[in-house]
């Protein structure tokens, strides 16, 4: 009989990137390489399970921002093109490491995977989210949803509006999407303040999970610590991030990813070939960016030897074996301490696998085929079913955390970024203003009303903040906050003055397209 | 209680820079009232963030550099102060104050309005209805003319603030010109507020306290997982090398000052007739429209042999050309 749970939840996010004002556009590429490198290995993961009759469950947020350009038709048309010419790379490469063979075979590998990625693509009507919807209809997969735009909820604890406004664009859009109300919540950042829970509750959310130290430092005291959920006051539950799990996949000193069979990030043939032969698949402008074909291996030294698939394997599925054998110690240790069946959440960056740890996924199938087949200890569940099964649970005030740097809000609130916040306020309290002071609108005004909307929470996304404190190459960042606080701002002026600009009004609603079906009155 | 501490210590290291405050009420003389955030270093999250980072891996474009747009205004308007929690230790506070009301200030101060300074005054308001007057205590931190936002070391975990923005005449007066909203700075541990239905003594909270942190020592899992890597070694069970690495560091950055690479490409191009078919090393390649054709070769140390066959589309004429390529690195 099992002793407890593993919850794993996989948080895929992009910020909204679409420009189809430029022909190529450098930062759309963060979905492309995604859709490759992440989204599809685990489509096709979970394909196998379910042909495999594997028992598994898993948790995955799609946030609104990464389903609405996975289901947008000029995304979806690059990302062909983009596919394509990764294809005819992956063909020239084939060809080039014809003496080398220990190239040539991840050449081979390479050009497999592109095709690979290139039919599932296309079998899905190169709608993503179609895969995604089949496994959550198959009862495997339970997808959750995120803020609209992934906006930081701790730092608009002065604007809750707009806090109101990310969780419920959120929730009907994923009703439009998948067709029923979404369970749970994957918060921003893991971003939680106490009251927040009763926008949550309101929206209709069960449950959200929060940073272990958000439930370890709640009020009371949680008598299982990050083992079982708690109860907010307003009755939703938390579920506390278990770091012990986490640090084995996230940590780069004593985490999977690093070890030296695994392929290397840093080394791409978009870096090191000739210039004039990688130039066609580079960006357009000459700069070299990264092509995802990769052929050395990580290693303790300076000379890089090249990837073994074989041997990345092997170490794929100890590390799996490694990963399961010390859940299943940790679950019968506690079981017998708490006398109850604790539940261990591990979340991940879905983008962890496949982009950055390039076995991940593989990691990820062989533990799930695992714990079907060998062993009884733990058995895998989702956070909705772990309520039904245990409904009564200790209610606390979770703390004021986030999953960030320093566990708090400095990743998003620095040097660097600090800025953003006086005008991101500034346009709440007049998007707030707005929604209250226009009832009954339709319309060129009701377009423009809503457009703000959009343009407000497109502002909001913390990816931006997060890029400036990481303090490289901030510029595209600068300019999308920018952007969309200075078309706020315009609108709001023209819809006050009632002169709103039809012609203008259609571009950037032909730009910033997002949420086709919001209504403004939500910012209130 | 001394294991709950001792986790709590360990855990104090890991989530806030090595050199704290750690009293509650600090002495105001003593405040470093400029002193700003530290640098980064290792802590909570910092993998999370790197991770997080990979996915917006791409660099700036050298390209002329993107118009960028007018400029967000400098103020809206309106006198107004944001307080915001950075962590349990930081406040975060930006304000606004319009010219009419300086003017209006000047006009009721006179000439001391000139000589009054600018301060932020920092209420100290837990557990009370603030009316303005009655704050557990306060402290001021004076800011330049020019300042519109300030990082203040509150040191008060566990505490509720409020600031004021104002000026602080001559005479020691301070009035206020705009309140800030109140925050709630979040404790820095275990909360001590028990609930008698789930209770759970102190040793084994803190224990679950340590595990849920990962940090290990209460957990049994490490060790158990090392003698079965031990003994499965020897029974050849797991037979793939480099088993030591399980926990293997990541790469040290490499300290490169003078580095240098070369590789080597082969280009072997030539012509025939269009509809010719023709295999290099015995594999066919494809032909452009006008019967030409260029292959490129990464170029090993060794000898490289590369027959070229062309052969007639009627399959009656067969021609071989063999350039033999001997490469050596010195």
């Amino acid at each position: 009989m099992h002793k407890g749970y593993l919850c794993i939840v996989l948080h895929s996010h992009l910020p909204f990137v679409r420009h189809p004002e430029f022909e190529d556009f450098l930062e759309e590429d963060w979905l492309y390489e995604a859709i490759t490198e992440t989204y599809v290995p685990i489509i096709l993961i979970l394909e196998r399970l379910l042909n495999d009759k594997v028992n598994f469950r898993l948790t995955m947020s799609l946030t609104p921002t990464l389903i609405s350009m996975l289901q947008d038709g000029i995304l979806q048309e690059r990302y062909l093109k983009h596919i394509n010419k990764l294809i005819e790379l992956a063909h020239k490469e084939v060809e080039r490491t014809r003496w080398q063979p220990e190239f040539n075979q991840l050449a081979n590998l390479y050009l497999g995977r592109f095709y690979e990625s290139r039919h599932t693509f296309e079998k899905y009507n190169r709608d993503l989210v179609r895969a995604f919807k089949a496994f959550q209809d198959a009862g495997k997969l339970e997808i959750i949803t995120c803020g609209a735009t992934h906006g930081f909820f701790p730092l608009m604890e002065v604007v809750r509006p707009s806090i109101k406004a990310q969780v419920l664009v959120a929730v009907s859009h994923y009703e439009n999407v998948f067709g029923r109300k979404p369970k749970g919540i994957w918060l921003p950042e893991c971003g939680f303040h106490p009251g927040y829970d009763e926008i949550l509750k309101d929206a209709g959310i069960k449950y959200f999970f929060s940073d272990a130290h958000g439930v370890l430092h709640g009020t009371p005291r949680p008598k299982y610590g990050v083992f079982a959920p708690v109860y907010c006051k307003s009755g939703v539950a938390c579920f506390g991030r278990d770091l012990e799990s986490s640090k084995q996949v996230w940590s780069s000193i004593e985490g999977y990813p690093g070890d030296y069979q695994y392929r290397e990030f840093y080394r791409d043939i978009g870096f090191d070939l000739d210039y004039d032969y990688i130039r066609p698949y580079i960006h357009p402008d000459g700069v070299r960016i990264n092509t995802g074909i990769k052929y050395y291996r990580i290693s303790g030294s300076e000379e890089k030897r090249p990837y073994d698939p074989y041997l990345a394997q092997q170490k794929a599925a100890e590390h799996a074996g490694n990963f399961m054998f010390n859940r299943e110690r940790q679950v019968e240790y506690l079981y017998d301490f708490l006398k109850k069946k604790p539940i261990i959440v591990s979340p991940y960056d879905a983008e962890l696998f496949g982009h950055w740890w390039y076995e991940g996924p593989m990691w990820l199938e062989f533990l799930m085929r695992k714990i079907a087949f060998d062993q009884d200890a733990i058995s895998m569940i989702t956070a909705s079913e772990y309520l039904q099964e245990n409904p009564r649970n200790q209610v606390i005030t979770p703390s004021l955390s986030s999953w960030g740097w320093k566990g708090y809000n400095e990743m998003w609130l620095q040097g660097p970024n600090d800025w953003v916040y006086r005008h991101l306020h500034a346009a709440s309290e007049r998007m707030t203003e707005l929604a209250r002071s226009f009832n009954n609108t339709d319309g060129l005004l009701s377009r423009a009303l809503n457009q703000a909307l959009r343009e407000l929470l497109l502002a909001q996304s913390s990816d931006w903040a997060f890029i400036m404190g990481t303090g490289t190459h901030p510029s595209y960042a600068i300019k999308r906050t920018k952007d969309h606080l200075l078309r706020f701002n315009r609108l709001y002026e023209d819809i006050k003055a009632n002169s709103v600009d039809p012609g203008w009004l259609a571009d950037i609603e032909y730009k910033d397209n997002i949420f086709p079906n919001i209504d403004y009155r939500v910012h209130q | 209680m001394v294991m709950l501490r001792r986790i709590k210590e360990k855990l104090k290291k890991v989530m806030r820079k090595s050199v704290g405050r750690k009293k509650v009420t600090p002495d105001i003389s003593e405040k470093k009232f400029q002193q700003k955030p530290e640098a980064k270093e290792q802590a909570l999250g910092i993998q999370e963030m790197a991770v997080e980072r990979t996915k917006f891996s791409q660099p700036e474009v050298a390209r002329a550099p993107r118009a960028m747009p007018q400029d967000l205004p400098y103020g809206y308007g309106q006198d107004r102060i944001v307080l915001q929690v950075r962590d349990p230790w930081w406040l975060h506070t930006y304000w606004e104050v319009t010219h009419a009301t300086y003017q209006s200030l000047q006009a009721r101060l006179g000439d001391s309005f000139h000589s009054a300074r600018r301060v932020l005054r920092v209420y100290d308001i837990s557990n009370i209805n603030f009316d303005g007057t009655n704050a557990h205590r306060f402290f001021d931190i004076e800011v330049g003319h020019d300042a519109n936002n300030w990082y203040i070391d509150a040191a008060g975990p566990g505490r509720s603030w409020c600031v004021d923005y104002g000026l602080r005449l001559p005479n020691g007066e301070f009035i206020t010109i705009v309140r800030s909203n109140v925050v709630y700075t979040p404790i820095e541990g275990p909360s001590w507020i028990t609930d008698e239905e789930w209770m759970i003594p102190d040793d084994l909270f803190a224990r679950l306290y340590g595990m849920g942190f990962g940090l290990g020592r209460s957990s049994p899992v490490g060790k158990a997982w090392q003698e079965r890597v031990r003994r499965a070694l020897f029974s050849g069970v797991l037979a793939s090398p480099g088993i030591t690495s399980v926990s293997s560091p990541v790469k040290k950055e490499a300290q490169r000052k003078f580095w240098l690479i070369v590789n080597t490409e082969l280009i072997v191009y030539g012509a025939t007739e269009p509809d010719a078919k023709v295999t290099v090393q015995g594999r066919p390649i494809n032909l452009r429209s006008d019967g030409t054709f260029t292959l490129r070769f990464a170029l090993p140390d060794g000898k490289q042999v590369i027959p070229v066959k062309a052969r007639s589309s009627d399959d009656v004429e067969e021609r071989t050309i063999t350039p033999i390529v001997v490469k050596e690195t010195k």
